[in-house]
Parts: structure tokens; C-alpha cells; sequence
């Protein structure tokens, strides 16, 4: 088999060179466990703080205000039900990810959904009549995960900063392709390492809010108590690594480069797309099949080509995309999303590729269904 | 890759059938084109999951070419392996195989025959445990047959999972386990015109009818001896608790061995030429025995839940299913046989001769529901001893053997009684040589001599 042609990488990337230069001493020489006094401890704690200073600098706020969790889902978790320990009213979008939506719905209090427009940006209006001073959180994630879209983040941190409510902000998607950073006001910002080319199962959750946030798992002091147990050393160095890199001044050429090659696959496919007028994350394409999407994803996948179905949920059932619902996409549309997105290692041959393999994949299922009629 | 070169239909095709549509929203269409009793092309459409347009795929090329009978032998399990899918998508598989099966019984339906090859027996297959004995029973040579029978959707205890009714599934797997083929044939409507409309009509005019010997005498069986033909089956196995006895050369249903689980009033309508080609495995078993022997097969419907109330219920009380069926449930006076009201009901559908639950009406004796009078919805109630009956009319009898001295049932799970059969022709009386109470209209009265049934007829 050819090797695979990786076009979903806002599901996982693979991981960079420098992160892997980054973490390896940490897997290795500095094995030791970062709350030991001892030499062994002592060298892993530096790297541990020196990674979290990076964050810091990177997002732009104060050390103590990063914390590494296990990942994305359970910095958002952390941030939704630490804060909510209290009860309280909520504010939500309604895209935000299944890992702030379903903390929530466990929180059973009052949540209140911002609405998004047809391009899937979340309603400012909306924001600035349903957040309510006393308001326990408001949520916002700062790019979407289906669709690509970007959010007003900065709009709203004024509007909840302006009435004093906290304002939790899932940048997991947008690190990868944005900038990213600590807005002003009780907020807090959550990332994962696998999304921006570090590795899986290191997350950060930064900002001030930290500081008023209530510990969900308990067993240790490590990381101000909000992520009891020993701390994973190697992937937040990685993950320091891996953020600034994509952060950094010479991103820009890079995201600039992916943004490009999207447009032409989305022109090159010929098939309609979400939120084409919206700002998007750069690389991010969400296509609409005149079939199942989780069809041309599975026929892609044979031909070596790896996309996602960007309406399937995970129980396998026809449920759509409550993202593609709430920008008022019919079910029989959003069934035929497919997601391709482009990473800094895709090459102008990967999206050829895609753009080759399409019309056949489409017109062979295309009979299928027309054969059901 | 799901390889979609068979994606498409055949035109003016022989059999079709489709899957799907249901909660999972997949939907699968087959189409298939015999040349003989050879599948020479099998057609497929998809708008469906992977998992089911890759096991719709595989299926259609294994079943291409390939003889009818052998094409009915591809089920979920094989479909499974073929195409490497995922445990969990095993629903997902199914819904392409009932959409493969489906065409298969459409094109029997429509006429098509085995020829060239045959399956020497056919299994009436309910999904149950009697029927997977029998099954097992049956050899290598057989074919499974299920009927999809009508049930009412508003029933509580009603199969409505996505695509097709899992008793069918489960008799198809059941077949599939031992390698044999198996087809299902969809014959609601015809059962809902057969079987439920004269329940209905039966109880709209004061009777007590009973559905499952109208459906196994004049329906079931027949339909599926038809079936059986079309496979070049020239017997048919089931798994009643009955046995067949000769009479001066005539076929005869007889008593089970099991006198507990005895099904033989069930087929008490079914005829000597039906009779002829019916075998019952079970007929010398008792129940333990088949549930022993199920354990002892491995057969996972061991422990499947016994079936007692007509199946079309749906698992409803019958009332609740008349009053969904245009019976009005009709309120009226609880009278005694003079006349004088000692109460009211809620619905005279609801009482049968002999019936004290519901009553409710104190006197200085318990007081059994007489007779009903539909005109009036009046319910007429007495004391025990004016139950008894020594002479019942019937009608539509029916004698396969002539005899004067019979063993009379006239309900179910009531125990015969000796009687003399006055008259000749469609209409005759039992005279009781013990009185019987509780005698309800509708009911058949099954006659038998020294335990096979010789004739029967419906009680006027």
C-alpha cells in the first residue's frame, strides 16, 4: 500500500520533529517525578516550569496561571464544572465541542444557547442580550471543530469582562491555525498537544479564572490542585514546544501557504461547503457530498486518502451534527459532510490527490443511492 | 474499498426487496434476475452506512450466480466475515441481509421455483425454542420458513426495532447457524384479511372467537405447504406438541405425548390433506424435553419466552385491540335471566360464558356470566349450576372420519368430555354425556376418537 495521505488533521496531527526533540530527554535522562526534592526530581521540575513559562509567554499571561491537565476534553471539563461547583447560570454557544456541551448538560443548571448564523459564527447580538451580570459562565469556543469557523472571542471577553462574568474559551482547534491568547477579564483557555503536532494526552488550561476555579479530581497538590498526579513532564515540554511553533512570527507564512492550498481543493472538488463566508481556521474545509459523507470518507480511506465524515456522530447513528443543526443545515444536507483538513506537512500533490479520487468515489455511490429510489 | 459495480437495479427484476429506513435511517434495496432457480443477477441500491452498503455489496456478489436456495443461506454472520465489519455494526449488516432476503421470498412469491436442486423438507420457524428443535431435527436437507405475520403497532409489547421484526431475524440466524437456508416471507396483509378481521367481526357480533385455530386450520399452513411446494419441500416439519395418526387410511391430527403442552386443538380445523404432509418432531416430547434438548444444541432460543396470548395482540389486552379496531367497547346493564338489572359493565365485548371476573355484582351466590346479548350490550348472569350445558349446536362441522362417540374439547385449556354427534352435514349437535359450563359461541369444538381429532366445527 502507498503511504497514506493524512488530510484530518483537525482530529489528530502527527507529531512534529521539534516536539519529539523537546520531550525526548524527559522520556529518558529526566525520568524523575517533578515532586521529588532529589537530582532526578529537581531536573524534571525544570523542565516542567520551564515549559510552562514558554505557555505563559506564548499565550500571554502569568505562569501560575497555566495548568497542564490530561488533555483538551478535561482542561474544558475542568474549566466548565470547577467552575459551576456554586450552581449558577450559563451561557453557551451552541457549536461549542461534545466536551463543554456534555459537562454542561451533567451540571443540569440553567444553560442558556447563543445562537450561531448560517455561516455558523456565534450571534454577538445574541451574546451581549443573554449574558447577565451574576452570570456563573459564559463559554465560547474560539474556532469551531466541524466547520472551521472562527469566533468573535475578543468581542465577547469585552461583553463578559464589561458585566463581570467568567468566560471560558475552548481554543483546542484554533491553536492549530491561529493566534491564540489570555483575554483580558476572569477567563479561562483551554489547548490540546495533539491538535498543534505534540503528542496525545497533555492539555493546558490558562488564564486568570484559574485562580477561582474548584478542584474536580482530587489526590495531590500538583498543579495548583485542579490536576492532581504526577505531572506529565515530557508532554508539556512537548506541548510548549509544539504551541510556540505554531504560534510563533514564522507561522504566518505557513498558515498563509495551508489557506491557499484549501481554496484550491475546495475549488478543484467543485462541491459545496460551510461557512465559506466566515473567517476560517486556514486548512480547514468542510465539504458537502451530494452523499454520505461517512461513505466518501470510508471509500477515500481504501484509496489510501484519510479524511473524516464531518457529520457522523460517534454512536454510529444518523443523529446530525449538532453544529450543522444550529446553523440551520437540513439532516439530509449535513449527512454528506466530509472534513479535510490540511496540515503544515500536507503537499500541493496530497490535495491533488483528494481532487483526483473524488468524481469516482461520488459518482459510483451516487448509483448506489440512486438505485434505493 | 466497498466495491460498488453492483450498485444499480435489474430491470424488470424477478425479486426486490428493502431494508431499512428505520431509526438508523439506512436504507438497502435489492434487486434480483433468476434464470431458472439460479440468481444470474443480484442488483443493489444504498443510501446507508458504511457498514451496511459494504455488507450489501459483499452480498450481492455472493449471491450472483449462485443457486436460490444457496443465496438464502447467506446471513449476518457471513456477511459479517466477508466484509470485515466491526462487532458492533453487526445491526447495521443486518439491515443489507433482511433487503437480500427480502427479495429472495419476493421472488418465491411472485412464482419462482427450485428446480434443479430441492430441500427435501421445509421448517416452519416461529424463532422460538419448539421450532429451532425441530430445526435440528430436520437434517441437512431442509429449508427454514418464517411468515411475517401482522401485528398491531399500538400493542405494548410490539417488535418495532428499525427494519424487521427480530423473531424473523432471529429464525433466519437460527437456520443460518446450521448452514441451512432460510426464507421469510412477508404476509401481513393477507394474515390482518384472514386471521384478525374475522377476530374482529367475531367479537363485534357476541362470539368468543378463537384466532389461532382460524389461523392455523385455514392459513398459516396452507401458505406455507405452498411455499414448501415452490422449494420442491414436500413435507413440512413445525414444532407443535402434536402428533399425526392414521384412520382408515385418513390423516389425522393427534394429542402430543405432552398432555400439558398438547397443541392438537390449535390445528383442530387443519385438514387430511394438510395433515398428510405435516411432521411434528415434537408430538412424543414433552416441553422439558425440547428445552433439555435446546440446552443440550446450544440453541440460544432455549430460553426464549414462552408465546400464550394471539400473536397479533401485540402483547395488548384484546379489549384495548377491539376498542383500537373500530369495537366500540360498549356499556350496557348486568341482568339476571329475568330481566331485572342487577348492575352495569363497561363494555360487552369484555364477558365470555363462564366468566366471573368483572362481574361485580353481590348476590346471595356467585353469579357467571350466561350469555351475552350483542343487540342490547347486555351482560345476562346466573348462578354456576345454570351454566351447565348437555347439548351444543354447531356449525361448519367438518368430519374426516364418521364418528357417533366422541371426546369433545371446546376450549383450550378445558378437558374433553365424552359426547354423541346428533346429525350430519355443516350443522350438528353435541349432546354432553357430562354437563359443561360456560359453553362460548365462536369457539371450535375439536372431536376426538381416542385422541386423534376426526372432526370439528365452530360452537353456535
Amino acid at each position: 500500500m502507498s503511504p497514506v495521505i493524512y488530510l484530518d488533521h483537525a482530529a489528530t496531527t502527527p507529531l512534529s520533529a521539534l516536539a519529539w526533540a523537546a520531550m525526548e530527554p524527559f522520556l529518558r535522562e529526566h525520568f524523575g517525578n517533578a515532586s521529588e526534592p532529589h537530582a532526578a526530581g529537581r531536573a524534571a521540575r525544570v523542565g516542567l516550569e520551564a515549559a510552562r513559562a514558554r505557555v505563559a509567554l506564548t499565550l500571554g499571561c502569568a505562569d501560575q496561571d497555566v495548568v497542564f491537565t490530561g488533555g483538551g476534553t478535561e482542561a474544558d471539563n475542568l474549566a466548565v464544572l470547577g467552575r459551576l461547583r456554586d450552581g449558577g447560570r450559563v451561557v453557551a454557544s451552541a457549536i461549542e465541542h461534545p466536551a463543554v456541551l456534555e459537562p454542561l448538560r451533567a451540571y443540569g443548571g440553567e444553560v442558556a444557547a447563543v445562537p450561531v448564523t448560517a455561516d455558523g459564527v456565534v450571534d454577538l447580538d445574541a451574546v451581549d442580550a443573554l449574558v447577565r451580570p451574576g452570570d456563573a459562565l459564559c463559554c465560547v469556543m474560539q474556532a469551531n471543530n466541524v466547520t472551521g469557523a472562527i469566533q468573535p472571542v475578543a468581542e465577547v471577553a469585552a461583553i463578559c469582562a464589561e458585566r463581570g462574568v467568567p468566560l471560558h474559551v475552548d481554543a483546542v482547534q484554533a491553536a492549530a491555525g491561529i493566534d491564540v491568547r489570555v483575554l483580558p477579564g476572569p477567563v479561562t483557555l483551554a489547548i490540546a498537544a495533539h491538535k498543534l503536532g505534540g503528542p496525545k494526552g497533555v492539555g493546558v488550561l490558562a488564564g486568570t479564572g484559574i485562580g477561582s476555579l474548584a478542584a474536580t479530581v482530587r489526590g495531590g497538590g500538583q498543579e495548583r490542585g485542579l490536576r492532581p498526579g504526577t505531572e506529565n513532564v515530557a508532554g508539556a515540554v512537548a506541548l510548549a514546544a509544539a504551541l510556540a511553533a505554531r504560534q510563533g512570527a514564522d507561522a504566518g507564512a505557513e498558515r498563509i501557504r495551508r489557506a491557499a492550498l484549501r481554496d484550491r481543493l475546495e475549488s478543484a472538488c467543485g462541491l459545496p461547503g460551510v461557512s465559506r463566508a466566515a473567517p476560517r481556521l486556514p486548512g480547514h474545509a468542510l465539504l458537502l457530498a451530494p452523499v454520505r459523507g461517512d461513505l466518501v470518507a470510508h471509500q477515500l480511506d481504501a484509496l489510501g486518502i484519510c479524511v473524516a465524515a464531518g457529520a457522523a456522530c460517534a454512536s454510529g447513528s444518523a443523529e446530525p451534527s449538532h453544529v450543522l443543526a444550529a446553523m440551520g443545515i437540513d439532516a439530509p444536507v449535513a449527512r454528506g459532510a466530509v472534513r479535510v483538513t490540511l496540515g503544515p506537512e500536507t503537499t500541493d500533490e496530497d490535495v491533488a490527490a483528494l481532487a483526483a479520487a473524488l468524481p469516482d468515489v461520488l459518482a459510483a455511490l451516487g448509483r448506489a443511492v440512486a438505485s434505493v429510489a | 474499498m466497498i466495491d460498488l459495480g453492483r450498485a444499480g437495479a435489474v430491470g424488470r427484476p424477478d425479486g426486490e426487496g428493502r431494508a431499512g429506513g428505520g431509526a438508523c435511517d439506512d436504507r438497502i434495496r435489492f434487486t434480483i434476475g433468476l434464470e431458472g432457480d439460479r440468481l444470474a443477477q443480484v442488483r443493489f441500491g444504498a443510501d446507508a452506512c458504511p457498514a451496511a452498503t459494504g455488507a450489501a455489496a459483499w452480498l450481492a456478489a455472493a449471491a450472483e450466480g449462485v443457486h436460490l436456495l444457496d443465496a438464502a443461506r447467506l446471513g449476518t454472520a457471513a456477511a459479517k466475515a466477508g466484509c470485515g465489519v466491526p462487532a458492533a455494526r453487526a445491526a447495521c449488516v443486518a439491515v443489507a441481509v433482511d433487503a437480500l432476503h427480502g427479495a429472495l421470498a419476493d421472488a418465491v412469491l411472485r412464482g419462482a421455483r427450485a428446480v434443479r436442486r430441492v430441500a427435501a423438507v421445509a421448517v416452519a420457524m416461529s424463532g422460538g425454542v419448539d421450532s429451532a428443535v425441530a430445526l435440528a431435527e430436520a437434517g441437512q436437507d431442509a429449508v427454514g420458513l418464517t411468515l411475517a405475520l401482522w401485528i398491531d403497532p399500538a400493542g405494548p409489547d410490539t417488535d418495532r426495532a428499525c427494519c424487521a421484526p427480530s423473531s424473523v431475524r432471529r429464525a433466519r440466524d437460527l437456520c443460518h447457524e446450521r448452514g441451512l437456508p432460510h426464507l421469510a416471507f412477508d404476509l401481513r396483509d393477507a394474515f390482518r384479511a384472514a386471521v384478525v378481521a374475522p377476530f374482529v367481526a367475531g367479537y363485534e357480533a357476541g362470539e368468543t372467537p378463537n384466532p389461532c385455530v382460524t389461523c392455523n386450520g385455514s392459513f398459516r399452513l396452507r401458505e406455507l405447504l405452498e411455499l414448501a411446494d415452490r422449494l420442491g419441500s414436500s413435507r413440512l416439519v413445525t414444532g407443535h406438541y402434536a402428533r399425526i395418526e392414521e384412520r382408515g387410511g385418513v390423516p389425522l391430527i393427534a394429542r402430543g405425548t405432552d398432555h400439558l403442552k398438547d397443541q392438537s386443538y390449535m390445528l383442530a380445523t387443519v385438514t387430511p390433506a394438510v395433515s398428510a404432509r405435516l411432521v411434528f418432531p415434537l408430538g412424543e416430547r414433552t416441553k422439558v424435553e425440547t428445552r433439555a434438548r435446546a440446552t443440550a444444541l446450544g440453541l440460544a432460543a432455549a430460553t426464549a419466552r414462552e408465546s400464550q396470548e394471539a400473536c397479533f395482540l401485540g402483547g395488548a389486552d384484546y379489549r384495548d385491540f377491539l376498542a383500537r379496531h373500530g369495537v366500540a367497547a360498549r356499556p350496557g346493564p348486568i341482568e339476571d335471566e329475568q330481566g331485572r338489572v342487577l348492575g352495569a359493565h363497561d363494555g360487552v365485548a369484555g364477558f365470555t360464558p363462564g366468566q366471573r371476573r368483572g362481574v361485580g355484582v353481590s348476590a346471595d351466590e356467585p353469579l357467571y356470566v350466561l350469555h351475552t346479548d350483542v343487540a342490547r350490550a347486555a351482560v345476562v348472569v346466573a348462578p354456576r349450576r345454570r351454566l351447565d350445558r348437555r347439548r351444543v349446536a354447531l356449525r361448519d362441522v367438518a368430519m374426516h372420519v364418521e364418528r357417533r362417540s366422541v371426546e369433545a374439547k371446546l376450549r383450550y385449556r378445558s378437558p374433553a368430555v365424552t359426547a354423541i354427534v346428533e346429525g350430519d352435514g355443516a350443522e350438528r349437535t353435541l349432546v354432553l354425556a357430562a354437563p359443561i359450563a360456560g359453553v362460548a359461541p365462536g369457539q371450535t369444538a375439536a372431536l376426538y376418537d381416542h385422541g386423534a381429532i376426526v372432526g370439528s366445527g365452530q360452537i353456535a
